[in-house]
């Protein structure tokens, strides 16, 4: 039931996209931002599940396969795992990123609220 | 029973105003069902690997000496896909540095706000210098050198602190019951990441051996205090071993163009899987990268620790003298607003 993983990683980026289109505090966007990106990484990790497989690691395989079916498709996607993890740290550096963006509008403005920065207006 | 003033300082989340809700409420329900029936008819657990993934397992061993396939794809395979993501990384920590760094050029990340006084009453002469803004600096800079002032006759490190004498109140530095479980679990914490790095199923993990010494360095600092890691965390310090490990990752994988015929091409020879040097380039790539994201991250998060004044001009001083927290807010904003 994989499905389960597919939905619950729409329903985080719906609800990280909601909180960036409708909150009205900076952080917050930040945090539906940062709730986004980690909805990716929940989808990637489920897109490259395979039932009953094994990790990608060609190293003792478990009782029952050999090195060869390890090598032949009974594992995870690797691929998709790396996609995850240069995810995580682009993530990571973006969320640096609009932080410091956000400190230094709450300094210039003195508010965190949106509505209240006129350049953010409309 | 509540407290008898709960009522006057309510929780901002109860009272919170969204930015046009049922707009947004809209665009999910939407977003929901196109993302619902995407998903609908993507592949399931049972559909086969796609042709990379395949490639990619099949060439691990054979052509690279790795066990790990996803080592292989991160920096085999795909290598240019991480060359990419690399710089990425290292725009986004130029990016920090130039949004939160002040007006002077700074030495260390914390502390400079006194040094700068000078060249700040130079370059800005018309800033008034209120007294309320005199009183906030005069407090940061007390807090800031408390050690080096000499009114303050502390230890000179929180670890000569006698037994049983309160908790550091100006926060440089934990507890001693903190502070002992840092220094076991630091060293542990530290060869565990470069470990990740240099052995575990196959050379690769780059990329978590640098957080993971990032996280060594922000344990060290919020258990001891910034003076104990001044002499490491130095912008010009870091920024150059940055820079130094941008430039190793951009020659391992330009040499494979001379040398092999395509970038990212591996042109080292290969040791026997499980050693310290199986994957040819991908062990050089991988520490290459553990300096870069290890001093990337530590410069991106100091940076942000240490975000000074941005040096706008403060709002006049409100002629009412209202002296309430909301008055005084809504005064600040009415001064953005009406600033150019």
């Amino acid at each position: 039931m994989i499905l389960a993983n597919y939905l619950t990683a729409a329903a985080l980026f719906c609800i990280g996209l909601y909180a960036v289109l409708t909150r009205r505090n900076m952080i917050k966007m930040v945090m539906g931002l940062s709730l986004m990106e980690g909805s990716t990484y929940l989808f990637m990790l489920s897109l490259a599940y395979r039932g009953g497989s094994t990790a990608p690691v060609l190293l003792g395989p478990p009782p029952g396969t050999s090195m060869r079916a390890l090598a032949h498709g009974n594992v995870a996607d690797p691929v998709l795992q790396n996609f995850c993890l240069t995810a995580v740290v682009i993530g990571v550096a973006v969320t640096a990123v609009f932080l410091s963006v956000v400190v230094r509008i709450a300094q210039h403005y003195r508010t965190l609220d949106s509505d209240r920065v006129r350049e953010m207006r409309g | 029973m509540r407290p008898a003033d709960s009522g006057a300082r309510p929780e901002a989340a109860e009272h919170e105003p969204l930015h046009r809700p049922w707009l947004g409420l809209l665009i999910i329900a939407g977003m929901a069902a196109a993302m619902t029936v995407a998903v609908a008819g993507i592949p399931r657990e049972h559909a086969p690997l796609p042709a990379i993934a395949r490639y990619a397992l099949t060439i691990a061993l054979p052509k690279w000496g790795l066990t790990e396939p996803v080592n292989e794809v991160v920096y085999g395979t795909r290598g240019f896909d991480t060359f990419g993501e690399t710089f990425l990384l290292l725009a986004a920590v130029i990016s920090v540095v130039l949004i939160t760094r002040s007006k002077e050029p700074r030495r260390g990340y914390f502390g400079e706000e006194a040094a700068a006084r000078r060249e700040r009453s130079e370059s800005d002469p018309a800033e008034p210098d209120d007294a309320a803004e005199g009183a906030a600096r005069r407090a940061e800079r007390a807090e800031q050198d408390e050690r080096r002032s000499a009114g303050h006759a502390g230890p000179p490190t929180p670890d000569q602190t006698p037994l049983g004498s309160p908790a550091p109140e100006t926060a440089d530095a934990m507890t001693v019951v903190a502070r002992t479980a840092i220094r076991v679990a630091l060293p542990i914490l530290a060869v565990a990441g470069l470990y990740l790095v240099a052995w575990g199923y196959s050379p690769g993990g780059g990329f978590p051996g640098g957080a993971v010494i990032m996280g060594v360095i922000l344990l060290v600092y919020a258990g001891f205090g910034r003076q104990r890691i001044a002499r490491v965390v130095r912008p010009r310090l870091l920024e150059a071993i940055e820079i130094a490990g941008a430039m190793a990752i951009i020659a391992t994988e330009l040499l494979g163009l001379p040398l092999r015929g395509s970038v990212s091409a591996n042109w080292l020879p290969l040791a026997a899987p499980q050693t310290i040097l199986s994957g040819g380039v991908v062990q050089l790539f991988s520490a290459s990268e553990l300096v870069e994201v290890g001093t990337g991250l530590t410069i991106a998060v100091f940076a942000l620790l240490a975000m000074g004044h941005d040096w706008a001009p403060d709002e006049p001083p409100d002629p009412a003298g209202s002296g309430a927290f909301g008055e005084s807010a809504n005064s600040a904003e009415s001064a953005g607003r009406s600033r150019p």
